[in-house]
């Protein structure tokens, strides 16, 4: 009985209201998919900032014979003797933990794996790959110190830090989820907003029930039940197009780039995530439904 | 059943009170008339009888409540015991008359075969069996004013009131309303009405209190409209 009524009440009322419904229904499909967009890319940056960070190594590159590093001009290839003394050093160096040595043959090898393009695979020889001590150290937060120490050696041509590269692409992922979560946040703000106009508009155009309900002694949950009802039925359909939308955002983006990444995203984030954002969204709707309440409906 | 005791009411930027220094008592059962010009303060004493209204001074019981001690939690509770009729009717247009009814038991959880037995009955209380599915616009406004008698009945409540009812009909149907107020009032439930009405007043025989600027001017069991006038 009681929820038979209420259910009614809450049809009649988001019928009316359509048109608000829709555009509470569509802001917080959007603002709950953006943020969980938002969160999908956190969980991959500190998921692929984890594995990465202990593959990260120095690249201490050697110099060749006709090398147009600064550091290497007029001075011919690295000699063997340089090189024993340049290993022994950086193996002494307490922050180190291993070191590789990488010849030129390897190199190609790596090259011509990593499928570069095939003219320039077929123009470049082996002679010409650079070789480089591959090191890997404890901590990697201790690279720049140790590049710093290294740079001005004997023989070195050139210092890669992996960990430059990798900081700059996730960065550039950093500031795409920044960019996800704003947004995110200002439709959060108008979906507040749209919610609290579309109750405000119910409890208006349902005032004849309400002071009758008031005064045949409906309690407060009974009155404002069907109000707040409303608000988060509306958050629910739209956090429903939001777990779509992020379905679909793993099927075409995450699971295409997936080749690039260590670790992808898997399905179980997804659901996390899309519960989230269910659970974000009706908490907001809930919210905004009572406050716009208190101020409205007298009761 | 209701005890007013030194009640003074104004409402905020207003100066003079719309009830000043009111004491009255009414007995269960009773049916008392509440008279008096525009302003005078009826409808503030039935407003504050419902707490919709709190009183700036003295005490109001009603059913053995303090008001004043009444939380804001159980108000409802006390409205239940209430029944109440306006001018205006304050139906729901869209709602026929059963729904109309029903819909007061409905919306304080009363259970589906509850309703479907007493609200027929009420029905025909009031005097409009065989009238359940109409919709409020085919009725008159004498038949409208009779299914708000009856909503506000259906739940048995311990008081009645009824703010001007006859105020929108015309004579000759009052008279049936009337006898509907009279029907319930024989049940046992304390009728207080508030009215203009003196040909109404001077039939019933029944006792009137007259307020004027907010106080108490006459106060008469079997009395009549128009003697201060």
């Amino acid at each position: 009985m009681r929820a038979n009524f209420i259910f009614s009440e809450v049809w009649i009322g988001l019928r009316r209201n359509l048109t608000m419904t829709i555009a509470v229904i569509v802001t917080v499909a959007v603002g709950m998919g953006l943020l969980g967009i938002g969160l999908m890319i956190n969980s991959q940056v500190s998921s692929l900032t984890g594995y990465w960070t202990n593959k990260v190594e120095l690249s201490v590159f050697l110099c060749g014979k006709n090398d147009a590093f600064p550091a290497c001009k007029n001075k011919g290839a690295i000699t063997q003797e340089q090189k024993d003394k340049l290993k022994l050093t950086i193996e002494s160096m307490p922050d180190v933990q291993r070191v590789d040595f990488e010849d030129k043959l390897q190199a190609y090898k790596i090259f011509q794996e990593q499928g570069n393009n095939a003219l320039l695979t077929s123009v470049i020889t082996a002679e010409e790959m650079p070789e480089s001590f591959r090191v890997k150290l404890k901590d990697p937060d201790k690279a720049k110190a140790v590049e710093e120490s290294l740079k001005g050696q004997a023989g070195v041509s050139n210092i890669v830090n992996q960990r430059e590269i990798l900081d700059s692409a996730f960065g550039f992922m950093g500031k795409l989820r920044n960019m996800a979560l704003g947004v995110a946040i200002l439709m959060v703000f108008a979906a507040t907003l749209l919610i609290g106009n579309t109750v405000r508009l119910s409890a208006y155009n349902r005032r004849r029930e309400t002071g009758i309900m008031r005064l045949v002694g409906a309690s407060n949950v009974y009155i404002q039940l069907p109000f707040v009802m409303e608000g988060v039925i509306a958050g629910l359909i739209g956090g429903v197009f939001a777990a779509v939308l992020l379905i679909v955002t793993k099927i075409l983006i995450f699971d295409q780039i997936q080749t690039y990444m260590a670790a992808p995203l898997s399905w179980n984030t997804v659901a996390g995530v899309i519960t989230l954002t269910m659970i974000v969204g009706v908490v907001i709707c809930l919210l905004a439904s009572f406050v716009t309440l208190r101020r409205y409906l007298r009761v | 059943m209701i005890h007013f005791d030194n009640v003074t009411k104004v409402y905020a930027n207003q100066n003079r009170p719309a009830l000043d220094h009111v004491s009255v008592d009414v007995d269960k059962g009773e049916f008392v008339f509440l008279v008096g010009p525009s302003g005078s303060g009826k409808s503030t004493f039935l407003r504050l009888v419902l707490k919709e209204e709190r009183p700036n001074s003295g005490a109001i019981h009603v059913a053995g409540k303090d008001l004043a001690k009444l939380s804001n939690f159980k108000v409802p509770h006390l409205r239940r015991r209430i029944g109440c009729v306006f001018q205006d009717f304050r139906l729901l247009p869209k709602k026929n008359v059963y729904e109309n009814v029903a819909f007061a038991l409905e919306v304080i959880g009363k259970p589906r075969r509850f309703i479907r037995k007493v609200v027929p009955e009420v029905i025909e209380l009031v005097g409009l069996e065989g009238k359940a599915h109409r919709m409020p616009e085919e009725l008159s406004g004498g038949e409208q004013q009779r299914v708000a008698m009856a909503r506000a009945f259906v739940n048995r409540p311990m008081i009645l009131l009824a703010d001007e009812p006859t105020g929108n009909i015309d004579p000759a149907t009052s008279i049936g309303i009337m006898k509907v107020l009279d029907r319930i009032n024989r049940t046992g439930t304390t009728v207080l009405m508030a009215t203009h009405d003196a040909a109404i007043v001077d039939s019933m025989r029944k006792r009137v209190v007259e307020l004027e600027d907010g106080k108490i001017v006459r106060d008469q069991s079997r009395g009549v409209y128009g003697q201060a006038y």
